[in-house]
C-alpha cells in the first residue's frame, strides 16, 4: 500500500465534508474490495474516510411495502435478518452467497453498490427491484444509477446513505460462481411485482443489465419455459480465459431459468445451499 | 496366502496413534515458519521485478530511492556479477542424446543485461522497514529495450524463435532419449492398430500455503551465513547455497522448524536468497524477505508443463507391442536444479506403466521459454508419464471399441513377471495389478455403470467413468546413504536425529512410531529432531521429496533402533554380569535369564552413553494402484461433480494409516485441482501471466471431492527390512488420468486437455451436439 | 501515524503504527503473535482469519485503525486454562492438518461459523469453508473435524 491518512468519520456530515475537502480521498466501509486494491498498489488515495461504524448508516426496516437497508449494513446482517427474510427472502439469500463468511462479516451493501463491480451480486437485486439509492444529496433510481464497469451516477463527494427496495410479490436469485474468485460468472435476479417482471443479469457483462426480452416473455407467463427460445446477446458480454461471451450468455440464460423455477417453487428456495 | 494378505497392522504401537506429535504446536499457533523468524537489527528486502517477458536492460537509475526514509542499499546485476552468484546448481546429466553436451544457462541472482520472464528480479532494495523498501522499489527507473518473447514451448523450438540465452542455441539445453528407437518403430510399422495422442500436462504451481520467506544472517568471524527459509531438507539447502555462491557447505548453517508445504517447490535455493547474502555481508545486518502470493505465482518454480505425444502399437489381440513417447518439457527461462533431470529420469523409470510393453522409446526435448522456471512438483514426471500412458490406453480402447478395463487386463504384467526389467533399463520390483485392479473394479461396481449412467441421464446429467492403473518409482536418493542418529538419556527419553525434513508429512510421529515399535516402548518416549543445525552438517542423508522419506530415513530409524539395542546389550552385559550374547532385550529392558537381572534403557543410559548410528542405502520402490472415478456433468453449465472416487493402493507396508490416508487425500485433490482448474497461463503476445492470484488460479476448495473410498492391496517391498514403498505423490499420479478418463467418457470424446473447466466442458458439449 | 488501542486475547494493547498498517501486521509484528499467518494478498486464502468482536474476519483485509477499540481473539487465545478449544481438539484427532500453515485460519473460521450454525449439513460446511484454502489435506479430514467439533460443542 502507498501512504494515506486514515480518518474515522463521526457523522455522515463529517464524512461528506472530508470528502469535499480532499479530492483524492476515498470512503472506506467494509474495505473488502478497497483494501485488496490498495494492497496491489492500484490506487493511491490521500485519505481513507472510515464510515464503517456510523450508526446513521446502519439499520434494516420494512414498512409500507418498502425494505430499507442502511448503507453500512454488513452482508451477514442482511443474510440473517428476519425482517429481510420476511420481506424479500431472495435478498437474504443473495447476501448469503457473497464472497465467503469472513467477507460477509465485513463487507457492506453500500460498498458493493458504490463500487459496482461487474461481477458483484447486489447490483442485480437493486436493478431488478428498481431500488432507490439514497445518498447524502439526493435519491437515485437504480435504473439511472448503474452506468457500466465500476461506474455509477454518484458524483464526487456523494455517498450512499441507504437503499430502499420496493417489496416484490416474488423474487429469486441464482448465480454461477467463478471457480476461483467466487464472484458471479453470471447471476440472475428475477422479480415479479404486479404484472411486471424484471430480470437483472450480473457477472456476464461489463455491468449489471436488464434482460428485457426475458422480462417480456416472463410477463406473459412466469415459467422457465418462457425463456427457452430466447438468448442473451453475447456481443457485449465479457470474455476471458475463464469463459467466452457465448458461455456467459448461456449461463445468464440458465441462471434466469433456474431463478424462475425457484420462484415457482418457493419451498425449494429455502433449501438452497448455505444459510 | 496371497502376498497382499500379509499387511496386517504390524505396528501395534502405532495403531493407537491418532493425534500427531507436531499437531499440538501447530493448532495452538506455536508453530515456527520461515516468516516467523526475526533477528535483532534486521533489515528488510524488497525485489524490483521485470514487468515484461523479454527485454534488454539499458539502464537502471536508483538516484531517487534516497527520498524514502530508511533505505539502506540497492543491489543490481552488477553486484551479482561482482559476487559471482551466477549459476544455481543443476542436476541435469552432462550429456544427452548422441553425446549432446547439455547447455545449462547462467541465472545470476539479479538479472544482468537481460530479463527473461515477468518477475525476473532486477534490483533488491534494503531498508529499515518492509514498507520503506516497497516504496523505494517504485522509485527505481529501469529503461528496457523490449525483445520479442516466446511463451509456447513448440514455438520456442522453431527456427527464428526469439533466443533467450546466447549460449543455448535453439532454446534447447539438451535432448535426451531412453530405450531404443528402432524396435519401437518396427512395432509401430507392424502393428494391427496404432493409437497416437498428444496430451498437455499443463503448467501449474504447487502453491504451498506458506509463501516463500528468508532471514539471512552473516557472521563475520567465520565469514559464514545462518539461513532460515522453507526447505525440504537442510543438507540439500546447504549444498545448493554452496554451489550457487561458490562457497563451502560449511559456510551455511540452516536453522528451520516448520515448513508450510513443499511439494517439490521448496527443494530449490532461489536467487532472492543468494541476493540477500550480498546485503547481509555488506551491511553486517540480518536481512529478511517475505514473498507476496503474487511473487509466488510469478517466481516460485512451476510444475509439470510437459507436452507429451504417446504412440502405442497393438497387435491383433490388442496386446501392446511398443510405445513411443515424444516429450517436450517446458522449463521456463532458466533451468532449476531439479526440473529437467527429474522429468526425464522419472518418466524413463516407468515408461511401460503397469504393462508388458516389449519395446519402449522416449525422446525428450528440454525447452526454454519466457516464463517462470519449472521444477519438481508432487511426482515430478511420474504423474506426467502415467497420464500420457493411461490416456493413450483409454483412447486405444475407444478406437477398438473395447472395455478399457479389459484392454488393461490383457496387458498387465503379472505378479510372476516381477521383478521386471523394462525396455528403458529399469528394474521394477513388485506389483500385482491383475489382483489389485480386480479388487478395484469389483468395489467400484465397474460392470454396473450403465445403470448409474441411465439414472444420471434421467436427472439430465452426463455420467462418465474412468480408471487408471499406475506405478511410479519412489525412494532412491541423491546422497550415498541415509543416516539416523539415535540416543537415550537417563530419563529413558529416546532422541532421534534425521536430515529428512517434514513439510507436513509428520515425521515426528511416523518416525517415532518406527523407533517405538523396534524398541517396544511408548511412542511418547521418542523425540524426532529434524535438521538440527549443529548435527546435520555431520550427517549424510536425503531431503524429503520424491515420496522418499519413509523408504529411506524411516527405514533407517528401524535399523538405528536395532543397532541401539545391540550396543545396549554390550553395555548391559557388564551390569547384568553375563556375556553380551546372554542379554535379551524387550519392551525397554535388557534382561538376562542367566543372572535373573534386568536393567532398563533409562538406567543403562544414566550410567553409560547409549547411542548408535544407523545407515542404509535404498533404490527405488514402486508403489502402484488403481483409481476409479465417476463424474456427473451438468450439460447446461458444464460443471463437473465427482460422483464417486475409489482408490486401491499398494504402498507396501504402512506405518501410520492415518498419515498415509491423509497424504492420499491431499495428493488426489492436487491431481483434481490440475484436472478441473489449476493452470498457469501466460498471454501469448505480451508474455504477462494471466493467473497471478487466487482470484484467477483455480485452487480446489472444500466439497469438490466429498469423499474417497480408500482400500489397500499390498505387496511388500523386499528392498528394505520394513517392506515400505514411498507413497506421498501416488494419489496425484493416479487421479490425473482417472478423472480425465471419466470426463472424456462422459462427453463421448477421444480427448480433452486439462483444465476441464466448466466453460471448456460446456463448449465441448455444444460442439459434439452440433456434430450429432 | 495512528494510535491503535485494542484487546487481544483478553489483554489490552496500545500501538503507534503507520496508518497503512494492516491488522495482521499489527498482530504479527507489533503484538508478536505469529500464529496468525499470511498466505495471499487478495483475501482468498483465509490463513489470517481471526475473531474481531466475536466474528471471523480476514485480518489481512482490515486496517489496524479499523480495529481500534476492538476485541480480538487469535489462535493463541483459543485454548483456555490449558484446555484446547473443541475445534482444535477435533483438528488433531481427525488429522485435519498436515503442514499446519492454514490451520490457525481454518480453526478460527470454523469456530466462527459454528457459533452461528452449530449443526451444519455437509453443504453448509463446504459453504462455511469457502474463505479458506488448504493445500495438504484435500479438505476431507477438515470437514470430518468440523462435524466432530460440532458434535462435541453441542453436548
Amino acid at each position: 500500500m502507498h501512504t494515506f491518512s486514515y480518518v474515522k468519520a463521526g457523522s455522515i456530515k463529517e464524512a461528506g465534508d472530508l470528502l469535499a475537502a480532499n479530492s483524492d480521498a476515498k470512503l472506506l466501509a467494509g474495505g473488502m474490495t478497497l483494501i485488496p486494491t490498495l494492497k496491489a498498489r492500484l490506487a493511491q488515495p490521500s485519505h481513507l474516510i472510515d464510515i464503517g461504524g456510523l450508526p446513521e448508516l446502519s439499520g434494516i426496516d420494512a414498512k409500507d411495502g418498502k425494505l430499507t437497508i442502511g448503507a453500512a449494513t454488513r452482508h451477514v446482517e442482511v443474510s440473517r435478518s428476519a425482517v429481510v427474510k420476511k420481506a424479500i427472502p431472495a435478498l437474504a439469500y443473495l447476501a448469503s452467497q457473497i464472497g465467503d463468511p469472513q467477507v460477509r462479516n465485513r463487507g457492506t451493501i453500500g460498498g458493493s453498490l458504490a463500487n459496482n463491480d461487474p461481477a458483484a451480486d447486489y447490483p442485480s437485486a437493486a436493478l431488478s427491484l428498481n431500488a432507490t439509492i439514497v445518498t447524502n444529496k439526493r435519491e437515485i433510481a437504480a435504473d439511472d444509477y448503474f452506468q457500466g464497469l465500476f461506474s455509477t451516477a454518484l458524483d464526487a463527494g456523494e455517498m450512499i446513505v441507504k437503499i430502499v427496495f420496493p417489496v416484490p410479490a416474488k423474487a429469486a436469485y441464482e448465480k454461477f460462481p467463478h471457480p476461483a474468485s467466487g464472484y458471479a460468472m453470471a447471476g440472475a435476479f428475477v422479480s415479479q411485482s404486479g404484472k411486471d417482471v424484471r430480470v437483472a443479469i450480473t457477472g456476464a457483462g461489463p455491468g449489471v443489465f436488464r434482460w428485457k426480452d426475458a422480462e417480456a416473455a416472463l410477463g406473459k407467463k412466469l415459467a422457465a419455459a418462457s425463456v427457452e427460445g430466447l438468448s442473451v446477446d453475447a456481443a457485449d458480454l465479457n470474455e476471458d480465459m475463464h469463459g467466452t461471451k457465448e458461455y456467459r450468455a448461456n449461463l445468464a440464460k440458465v441462471m434466469t431459468k433456474r431463478a424462475v423455477a425457484k420462484l415457482a417453487a418457493p419451498a425449494a428456495a429455502a433449501k438452497s445451499k448455505g444459510k | 496366502m496371497d502376498q497382499h494378505e500379509h499387511h496386517s497392522r504390524l505396528f501395534k504401537v502405532g495403531g493407537a496413534q491418532v493425534s500427531r506429535f507436531e499437531d499440538m504446536r501447530l493448532i495452538t499457533g506455536n508453530g515456527k515458519y520461515s516468516s516467523d523468524w526475526n533477528a535483532p537489527g534486521q533489515l528488510h528486502a524488497c525485489f524490483l521485478r521485470s514487468d515484461r517477458a523479454h527485454a534488454r536492460i539499458v539502464s537502471i537509475n536508483f538516484d531517487k530511492v534516497g527520498q524514502i526514509k530508511g533505505v539502506v542499499g540497492v543491489y543490481t546485476g552488477a553486484d551479482a556479477q561482482a559476487a559471482g552468484y551466477l549459476r544455481p546448481p543443476s542436476f541435469l546429466p552432462p550429456t544427452g542424446k548422441g553425446g549432446m553436451k547439455a547447455r545449462v544457462p547462467e541465472r545470476p541472482c539479479l538479472a544482468i543485461g537481460k530479463v527473461r520472464f515477468v518477475g525476473d528480479p532486477v534490483a533488491m532494495v534494503i531498508a529499515e522497514t518492509h514498507l520503506a523498501a516497497l516504496d523505494a522499489c517504485d522509485l527505481i527507473d529501469v529503461v528496457y529495450e523490449d525483445l520479442p518473447a516466446v511463451v509456447d514451448p513448440e514455438e520456442a523450438l522453431k527456427p527464428g524463435a526469439p533466443q533467450l540465452h546466447d549460449d543455448v542455441p535453439g532454446n534447447c539445453p539438451v535432448e535426451a532419449e531412453s530405450g531404443v528407437e528402432a524396435p519401437v518403430m518396427e512395432a509401430i510399422a507392424k502393428a494391427a492398430h496404432v493409437t497416437k495422442i498428444t496430451v498437455d500436462c499443463t503448467r501449474v504451481t504447487a502453491s504451498p500455503m506458506e509463501p516463500r520467506a528468508a532471514l539471512i544472517e552473516y557472521t563475520a568471524d567465520t565469514d559464514s551465513y545462518v539461513v532460515h527459509t522453507p526447505s525440504q531438507g537442510v543438507n540439500m539447502t546447504r549444498k545448493q547455497f554452496a554451489t550457487y555462491a561458490n562457497l563451502g557447505e560449511d559456510k551455511f548453517r540452516v536453522e528451520i522448524q516448520d515448513v508450510g508445504g513443499g511439494f517439490g517447490q521448496r527443494s530449490t535455493v532461489y536467487p532472492e536468497y543468494v541476493s540477500m547474502m550480498m546485503a547481509a555481508k555488506a551491511l553486517q545486518r540480518p536481512i529478511k524477505w517475505v514473498s507476496t502470493r503474487t511473487e509466488s505465482f510469478l517466481t516460485d518454480t512451476h510444475g509439470r508443463a510437459n507436452l507429451i505425444t504417446a504412440t502405442l502399437a497393438l497387435d491383433k489381440n490388442a496386446q501392446f507391442t511398443g510405445l513411443r513417447i515424444d516429450w517436450i518439457t517446458d522449463q521456463g527461462a532458466y533451468l532449476s536444479p531439479t526440473g529437467p533431470a527429474g522429468h526425464i529420469r522419472n518418466a524413463t523409470s516407468c515408461m511401460n506403466g503397469v504393462y508388458n510393453i516389449p519395446a519402449l522409446y522416449g525422446h525428450f526435448k528440454v525447452v526454454l521459454t519466457n516464463t517462470g522456471w519449472v521444477a519438481a512438483y508432487r511426482g515430478a514426471g511420474r504423474p506426467d508419464i502415467a497420464y500420457a500412458i493411461e490416456r493413450v490406453v483409454d483412447a486405444a480402447a475407444l478406437e477398438l471399441n473395447m472395455d478399457p478395463a479389459d484392454l488393461r487386463r490383457r496387458n498387465y504384467l503379472a505378479l510372476s513377471d516381477y521383478p521386471y526389467k523394462s525396455a528403458t533399463g529399469s528394474t521394477i520390483e513388485i506389483a500385482d495389478l491383475p489382483g489389485l485392479s480386480a479388487k478395484a473394479l469389483a468395489l467400484a461396481d465397474w460392470s454396473g455403470f450403465e445403470a448409474r449412467k441411465a439414472a444420471s441421464a434421467r436427472k439430465g446429467k452426463l455420467r462418465g467413468i474412468g480408471m487408471s492403473a499406475v506405478i511410479e518409482p519412489t525412494g532412491a536418493g541423491s546422497y550415498p546413504r541415509d543416516e539416523i542418529d539415535i540416543s537415550v538419556d537417563g530419563e529413558g527419553q529416546v532422541t532421534v536425529h534425521t536430515v529428512a525434513h517434514s513439510q507436513g508429512q509428520g515425521h515426528e510421529t511416523s518416525f517415532a512410531m518406527v523407533v517405538a515399535e523396534a524398541l517396544g516402548i511408548a511412542t511418547e518416549r521418542v523425540k524426532i529432531r529434524q535438521g538440527d543445525a549443529d548435527r546435520a552438517p555431520h550427517m549424510v542423508g536425503n531431503h524429503t521429496g520424491g515420496s522418499r522419506s519413509m523408504v529411506g530415513a524411516g527405514t533407517v530409524c528401524h535399523i538405528a533402533a536395532n543397532k541401539l539395542i545391540d550396543a545396549g546389550k554390550s553395555l548391559a552385559a557388564e551390569d547384568l554380569g553375563v556375556e553380551p550374547s546372554q542379554v535379551s532385550y524387550g519392551k525397554g529392558e535388557f534382561t538376562s535369564a542367566h543372572s535373573k537381572k534386568k536393567i532398563t534403557l533409562a538406567q543403562l543410559a544414566a550410567k553409560k552413553t547409549l547411542a548408535a548410528k544407523g545407515e542404509g542405502t535404498f533404490i527405488s520402490t514402486f508403489p502402484n494402484g488403481c483409481h476409479i472415478a465417476e463424474v456427473e456433468i451438468d450439460p447446461e453449465t458444464g460443471i463437473t461433480e465427482i460422483a464417486s472416487y475409489l482408490s486401491v493402493d499398494d504402498c507396501g507396508h504402512v506405518v501410520s494409516h492415518t498419515i498415509v490416508e491423509g497424504q492420499m487425500h491431499g495428493a488426489v485433490v492436487q491431481g483434481l485441482g490440475q484436472v478441473f482448474g489449476e493452470h498457469i497461463v501466460y498471454d501469448k503476445e505480451s508474455g504477462q501471466m494471466l493467473t497471478g492470484t487466487f482470484m484467477d488460479y483455480i485452487m480446489p476448495r472444500a466439497g469438490k471431492l466429498k469423499s474417497i473410498q480408500m482400500e489397500e492391496y499390498t505387496t511388500l517391498s523386499k528392498l528394505g527390512p520394513l517392506g515400505i514403498k514411498g507413497m506421498g505423490g501416488s494419489g496425484c499420479t493416479a487421479s490425473l488420468p482417472a478423472l480425465v478418463n471419466a470426463v472424456v467418457n462422459a462427453l463421448g470424446v477421444r480427448h480433452l486437455d486439462m483444465p476441464l473447466t466448466p466453460s471448456k466442458v460446456w463448449k465441448t458439449i455444444q460442439q459434439t451436439n452440433v456434430k450429432h | 501515524m495512528a494510535k491503535v488501542e485494542l484487546k487481544i486475547n483478553g489483554k489490552q494493547h496500545s500501538f503507534d503504527v503507520e496508518d497503512r498498517t494492516l491488522l495482521v501486521n499489527l498482530i504479527r509484528d507489533h503484538a508478536q503473535l505469529t500464529g496468525t499467518h499470511v498466505g495471499c494478498d487478495t483475501s482468498q486464502c483465509g490463513a489470517c482469519t481471526i475473531h474481531m468482536n466475536g466474528m471471523a474476519v480476514k485480518s489481512c483485509t482490515v486496517l489496524a485503525g479499523q480495529a481500534n477499540g476492538a476485541d480480538i481473539t487469535t489462535i493463541e487465545g483459543m485454548a483456555k486454562d490449558g484446555k484446547l478449544h473443541p475445534v482444535q481438539q477435533a483438528f488433531t484427532e481427525c488429522h485435519a492438518l498436515q503442514c499446519g500453515f492454514c490451520t490457525p485460519g481454518m480453526i478460527m473460521a470454523v469456530s466462527g461459523f459454528l457459533k452461528d450454525n452449530p449443526k451444519p449439513t455437509d453443504d453448509e460446511i463446504y459453504h462455511g469453508l469457502e474463505g479458506n484454502l488448504c493445500r495438504c489435506t484435500g479438505y476431507i479430514n477438515i470437514v470430518k473435524a468440523v462435524k466432530q467439533a460440532a458434535k462435541a460443542m453441542s453436548k
